[in-house]
């Protein structure tokens, strides 16, 4: 169980992590999601004491991670593949690991062997690919055992059996009661392994919900219309828990309800419709919506020739 | 496992074989680790052994030196045209730990090595998650590279002696353990070398650059007394507080004769073990607030 409170990073005048308050369950996989920059790192090495958070705290299985007697007990963390000395083998960096909780060899060995980082565990770290880089790192996260597995990015670099394995493994993790705390800026990935997601943009938590309330909610059939006396028929579809949003005096979109429900309530009070169109939201889609005001680096259509970018202006 | 489909009571049995007695962390697996780290870098064992070679070849060197440097003293012809040279027989006592400039160099430079190349490795991060209160997993590093860089100076020094007696025993320069000041020399050696240590390695702490914690404390240990010597030579007040230097401690520590009003060997222990400590409170402080 992961809890923070209002927990908060600054770095000068940059706010980093805005006063977030999260809690993450035991049970399930818990998908931290959000786009590069939105703050996913900076929270993630808060929960383990790298980053000294500016405001707020956060406690893992009910104290802060460093006043814990046995950390690598409590939290097994892969925050970046490369936290390794370039120059010592995977097996011995394993085991200098192990050596300060008194694991022993054999746990080592056993890790290396799940990992399947055995062909490779006597050869030096520098050497090895993105992938392998990443599984040591998964082998660092499972060497106490943890009850609280926490992965940054753990796909990066992997190939495609190796994403389907880190699934697995996030799932199995999971269903032994573990708290498992997976952050990733893909929305399909998260949809595959994730029952639980926090959205995090601009590090500010935009959604955090079971992750069928979140495909449910955005995901719900969203209809532009167009017609003459918008107040009438969004007063008649009120009661059918909808929710709208006027974009022009005679122009919205309806969240919530099938096309045919609006006609049919239409038809009811006499409203003249012109426009009635489905627009089709998929996962993705609905992750660039919640997340779409809350980049910090927008890609832009490269202006067309000799016509300047239009300047930043404040508002 | 067919527990699997049961979350709660697989997180109970879990519990259990979790975190028992003695399962936590301490100083003494601290050590370990950080032995472990050493050990398992290739390079930095490589490093230890060439440092004791140099060592002791340069001891050998001396002592050869020493015996032609006698052989002209003691030839009445030559004599006359060496003054002010010094007594053969005096610098003898100094062979053993005579290789202690270039041991200072390369251990210095080896702690900081180990420590700051765990900030451009990222092993660092690594090292804070299993010790989060971080202080233990410093100090451990420190004790590792202070008792390593101890027996490296004390035993160089020791083979040293051993290897000069023989080629001093050859022009009667020969002397014994026992004789005054010599097993001090031989031992503080390593004390020099373990105290230079731990300057260097909370100079690589605070920086957290190998470069620039190479070129700091040596700067500080090996160059900055030839510049003061050069530029401050003649001014009183800068004579006397450069006895007060790093280096300037740690040349009294293995010193055999004590110059009239000059620090003796325990004074200059002070010196530069005051030095080594008041950096390594301030990195250990400065380590457990900063982000990694």
């Amino acid at each position: 169980m992961i809890e923070a409170q209002a927990l908060s990073k600054r770095y000068g005048a940059k706010t980093a992590v805005d006063a977030v308050s999260f809690t993450v369950q035991p049970g399930k996989v818990t998908g931290f999601l959000g786009p590069n920059g939105a703050g996913k790192s900076t929270t993630m090495r808060m929960i383990v004491g790298l980053d000294n958070p500016t405001g707020g705290r956060v406690t893992v299985n009910g104290s802060p991670y460093a006043q814990h007697r046995a950390p690598l007990r409590e939290v097994g963390a892969l925050l970046d593949a490369k936290a390794v000395h370039t120059k010592r083998s995977a097996y011995n960096h394993l085991r200098a690991m192990a050596a300060t909780h008194g694991i022993p060899n054999s746990r080592v060995r056993e890790v290396i062997e799940l990992t399947g980082l055995g062909p490779v565990a006597k050869k030096r770290v520098g050497g090895f690919s993105l992938g392998m880089g990443q599984r040591l790192g998964i082998a660092a996260a499972l060497l106490g055992d943890p009850h609280t597995v926490i992965l940054d990015e753990p796909v990066n670099g992997l190939d495609p059996e190796g994403v389907q394995w880190v699934r697995h493994l996030a799932k199995g993790l999971a269903a032994e009661g573990r708290t498992v705390f997976l952050s990733s800026h893909l929305m399909s990935e998260m949809a595959l392994t994730a029952d639980h997601l926090i959205v995090i943009g601009r590090g500010r938590i935009i959604a955090d919900a079971p992750i069928q309330t979140i495909i449910d909610g955005q995901g719900k059939v969203r209809v532009r219309v167009r017609a003459d006396r918008p107040q009438d028929l969004l007063g008649s579809l009120a009661g059918e828990g909808v929710s709208s949003q006027v974009l022009e005096p005679e122009l919205f979109e309806i969240t919530g309800v099938e096309p045919r429900r609006i006609a049919e309530i239409a038809l009811r009070e006499g409203v003249l419709v012109y426009e009635l169109t489905p627009l089709q939201v998929s996962l993705e889609d609905a992750y660039m919506e919640l997340t779409q005001t809350e980049v910090e680096y927008h890609s832009h259509a490269l202006p067309a020739s000799g016509e300047a970018p239009a300047p930043a202006e404040g508002r | 496992m067919a527990t699997s489909t049961h979350p709660a009571p697989a997180r109970e049995s879990h519990r259990k074989a979790g975190p028992t007695s003695g399962s936590g962390v301490n100083f003494g697996r601290v050590l370990k680790s950080e032995w472990i780290k050493v050990t398992t870098v290739p390079s930095t064992v490589i490093l230890i052994a060439s440092t004791v070679l140099v060592m002791i070849g340069i001891a050998a060197l001396l002592a050869w030196q020493t015996t032609i440097l006698f052989d002209a003293q003691s030839d009445p012809d030559m004599a006359s045209q060496m003054q002010g040279a010094p007594d053969a027989a005096e610098i003898s006592r100094d062979i053993p730990g005579s290789g202690l400039v270039i041991g200072q160099l390369l251990m210095a430079s080896l702690a900081v090595v180990l420590i700051a190349s765990e900030w451009a490795t990222g092993m660092i991060r690594s090292t804070m998650v299993a010790v989060p209160r971080r202080t233990p997993a410093l100090l451990a590093k420190q004790l590792i590279m202070a008792l390593v860089s101890f027996v490296v100076g004390a035993g160089a020094a020791f083979l040293g002696y051993l290897i000069a007696q023989p080629i001093l025993g050859s022009s009667d320069l020969g002397f014994g353990l026992g004789d005054e000041g010599v097993l001090l020399h031989i031992i503080n050696t390593g004390s020099v070398l373990a105290l230079v240590s731990i300057f260097a390695m909370s100079i690589g702490t605070l920086v957290r650059n190998t470069a620039g914690g190479v070129v700091t404390s040596i700067g500080v240990l090996l160059v900055l007394p030839i510049v003061v010597a050069i530029f401050g030579g003649g001014t009183e007040w800068v004579v006397d507080a450069a006895r007060f230097l790093p280096s300037s401690g740690g040349e009294q520590m293995v010193a055999t004769t004590i110059q009239e009003g000059a620090l003796n060997q325990w004074q200059g222990a002070l010196v530069l073990g005051g030095w080594a400590l008041v950096l390594l409170v301030i990195s250990l402080i400065v380590t457990k607030k900063r982000d990694v």
